[in-house]
């Protein structure tokens, strides 16, 4: 039974109540946070232009240098934090950093929840053949998993407690090494369609976090709902067992003022072309197969929970893991719109069935109590899904293939 | 010993030849007519197009581009991609292809391939795998540009595709595609060892010694080539000149 019925994604009320698709890609104006322009393009098709046309991307590698140049260390100790899963994108940007400009980058390895096969390899060989120091963390399992559980049913996502820990482990690390730098790869939000309001910056500021990227909501809530409803006793959450997942106390921020900036703002994003790199340079190695509701298997692969993620963004915003897919392959001039528009009819949607019992498992949860959170969401989605015939349907698609198309 | 014949392979999507790794990542190379004109002159003993995401995408769309490399390329065309009937076989044919290679619908309705021999004959039919890696001595075949899992172990699927009528395997390894690092000798091996017809090894391709090693401890009876010669690692005379220096067999009388 749902512990709550309720949900604090303050995300849902925005959305649009009439579905239109991006006239350049394939996303559409569900996306949490993505804007559309007068032509109806979105806001990551119009950086995309930004990105192969105007940017001048050698002026950005001056001030990449220079940025470097002020944090380099001159006796090997670590000059920078590069946070990542190991996988493609934050191979390429770890190896750039230390290969090409020299810099001393400690990894650092927020774990998934479920470690695949291939992740764990992949995982390893960006270690053993990129060649880079790395600290791996596995918070405490046993409060990772509630956590999961709360906000798969709170937020519609069992992903966050990993997203918190993503974003805010690594200023932990910072402070721990006294390394003021750190990279992420991408901006998300700039790169794949989102709020541009840090379109022309290389850097955000973790006040930032909670309406972007923590649906409005964020671990506090989700502690104070768990120790509500039982969930967490008031002894499991004495003495700060979530320290990692929040920003470091200000204070602490204050004395080193670590500065955090995306690669992506310096050097042109193209995660076709880190796959080639990270190929190349850290063994990074394909799935064998696509991964359910794509047709890619480069991405998002080490996770045995990412499938319901995107699931879960399906049921909420009425588009999946393929859209999101092909929508960066039409902006990156990989594919075209009508390629994307079949890949998306054939794939997006498609069920995680392959690791659903080990997502069940992780929650605690039975098959029934997971269908009733989707159909909560549906619910609360009338403008995307409707019943016919005892069977939910979704009511519009790109492809036209929606119900109410 | 029969000579070996070296064959470019260019893997196309949309009006594109393209290039991935592990058939992930498809990076746009150029221009399909350009490319095969090129490997034709430099003396590739054949050519094979493949649409490769013509299933994946459900169309086939290399018509055009066979017909106009069947105007001014006078070695064997074999084409694949998306075929799913004898009528789709007919078509290629006509503008000019000399073999057709099937893998998706060939494994979700192996009798294809039986009709298909039986209508045009074997020496046209091309069964291709791409073959994943499991475990040592072990594969299975991928459908839909190495997307899909069909389930049915390589050796096993080879052996009823040539009694089904193929007269020819193209073997890709997925797990050494686009890398350069070699190719799979036990899978072609495998597969060599144990039939009657021509297997073109593919995958892997990175340094003469590879080539050397697939066709003398592989059995292959013909190697494709796509890597090495689209970003100019090597050219099929260089290739050719050193094979035969190192006593393997080649038509040399080309360009």
């Amino acid at each position: 039974m749902m512990l709550f019925g309720k949900t604090l994604d303050q995300q849902l009320p925005h959305r649009p109540q009439k579905v239109t698709y991006c006239t350049k890609c394939v996303v559409s104006n569900q996306r949490p946070r993505i804007a559309f322009d007068e032509n109806g393009v979105c806001s990551a098709c119009n950086y995309a232009s930004e990105k192969y046309k105007f940017i001048d991307w050698n002026e950005r590698e001056q001030e990449l240098l220079a940025l470097l140049d002020r944090y380099r260390s001159k006796d090997g100790s670590y000059d920078c934090v590069v946070p990542g899963s190991g996988g493609k994108d934050s191979g390429f940007t770890a190896h750039l950093l230390k290969y090409k400009y020299g810099m001393h980058p400690l990894t650092v390895t927020w774990a998934p929840f479920l470690y695949t096969d291939i992740g764990w390899k992949n995982y390893l060989n960006f270690k053993d053949k990129g060649g880079f120091d790395n600290i791996l963390c596995f918070p405490n399992g046993a409060i990772h998993r509630k956590l999961s559980r709360l906000a798969f049913e709170l937020h519609g996502d069992a992903w966050d407690p990993f997203q918190y820990g993503q974003k805010n482990y690594a200023y932990h690390m910072a402070l721990k090494f006294n390394i003021p730098l750190i990279f992420y790869g991408e901006s998300g939000e700039v790169e794949y369609g989102g709020s541009t309001k840090n379109i022309h910056k290389p850097f955000e500021s973790p006040e930032d976090y909670k309406h972007l990227y923590w649906k409005g909501s964020g671990m506090d809530e989700l502690v104070e709902q768990g120790l509500e409803c039982g969930m967490f006793t008031k002894e499991e959450m004495q003495n700060n067992p979530l320290e990692l997942y929040r920003i470091p106390k200000l204070e602490d921020m204050q004395r080193l003022n670590p500065e955090m900036h995306w690669l992506s703002y310096y050097v042109k994003w193209i995660p076709q072309e880190n796959y080639y790199y990270a190929a190349e340079h850290c063994g990074f190695e394909a799935n064998a197969e696509r991964s359910e509701g794509t047709y890619s298997k480069y991405a998002s692969l080490d996770d045995k929970t990412d499938g319901f993620h995107f699931y879960l963004a399906y049921i909420k915003f009425g588009i999946a893991r393929a859209t999101s897919d092909a929508a960066h392959e039409v902006r990156d001039g990989h594919i075209t719109r009508e390629e994307a528009i079949a890949l998306v009819k054939r794939y997006d949607g498609e069920f995680p069935q392959k690791y659903f019992k080990d997502f069940l498992e992780y929650l605690s949860i039975t098959e029934e109590e997971f269908w009733e959170v989707i159909d909560f969401y549906r619910e609360l989605s009338p403008h995307l899904w409707r019943k016919v015939d005892g069977k939910w349907k979704i009511r519009h698609t790109i492809w036209g293939g929606g119900v109410d198309d | 010993m029969h000579n070996v014949r070296l064959i470019a392979r260019l893997d196309i999507k949309g009006p594109n030849l393209i290039k991935g790794v592990h058939l992930e990542g498809l990076r746009v190379i150029g221009s399909p007519q350009e490319y095969a004109t090129k490997y034709y002159q430099m003396g590739a003993d054949e050519l094979i197009y493949l649409d490769t995401v013509a299933s994946l995408y459900g169309r086939n769309n290399l018509h055009e581009i066979v017909k106009s490399a069947a105007s001014n390329i006078f070695i064997p065309l074999t084409v694949g991609g998306g075929i799913r009937t004898i009528d789709d076989i007919t078509s290629l044919l006509r503008v000019g292809a000399d073999k057709i290679a099937i893998n998706t619908f060939a494994t979700k309705q192996p009798s294809l391939l039986q009709e298909a021999a039986q209508r045009f004959g074997s020496q046209c039919i091309v069964l291709s795998i791409a073959a994943k890696k499991i475990h040592p001595g072990k594969w299975i075949a991928l459908t839909d540009n190495g997307r899909e899992n069909s389930g049915m172990d390589v050796l096993e699927w080879a052996h009823q595709g040539w009694k089904l009528g193929a007269g020819e395997i193209l073997l890709t390894s997925v797990d050494q595609e686009g890398t350069a690092s070699g190719f799979d000798c036990d899978l072609v091996n495998a597969v060599a060892s144990t039939l009657p017809i021509p297997v073109i090894a593919s995958g892997g391709m990175g340094t003469i010694d590879h080539l050397e090693a697939v066709i003398k401890c592989g059995k292959a009876d013909a190697v494709a080539l796509a890597h090495v010669l689209h970003y100019n690692k090597f050219t099929i005379s260089d290739i050719k000149h050193e094979m035969i220096a190192r006593g393997i067999n080649m038509r040399s009388d080309g360009k």
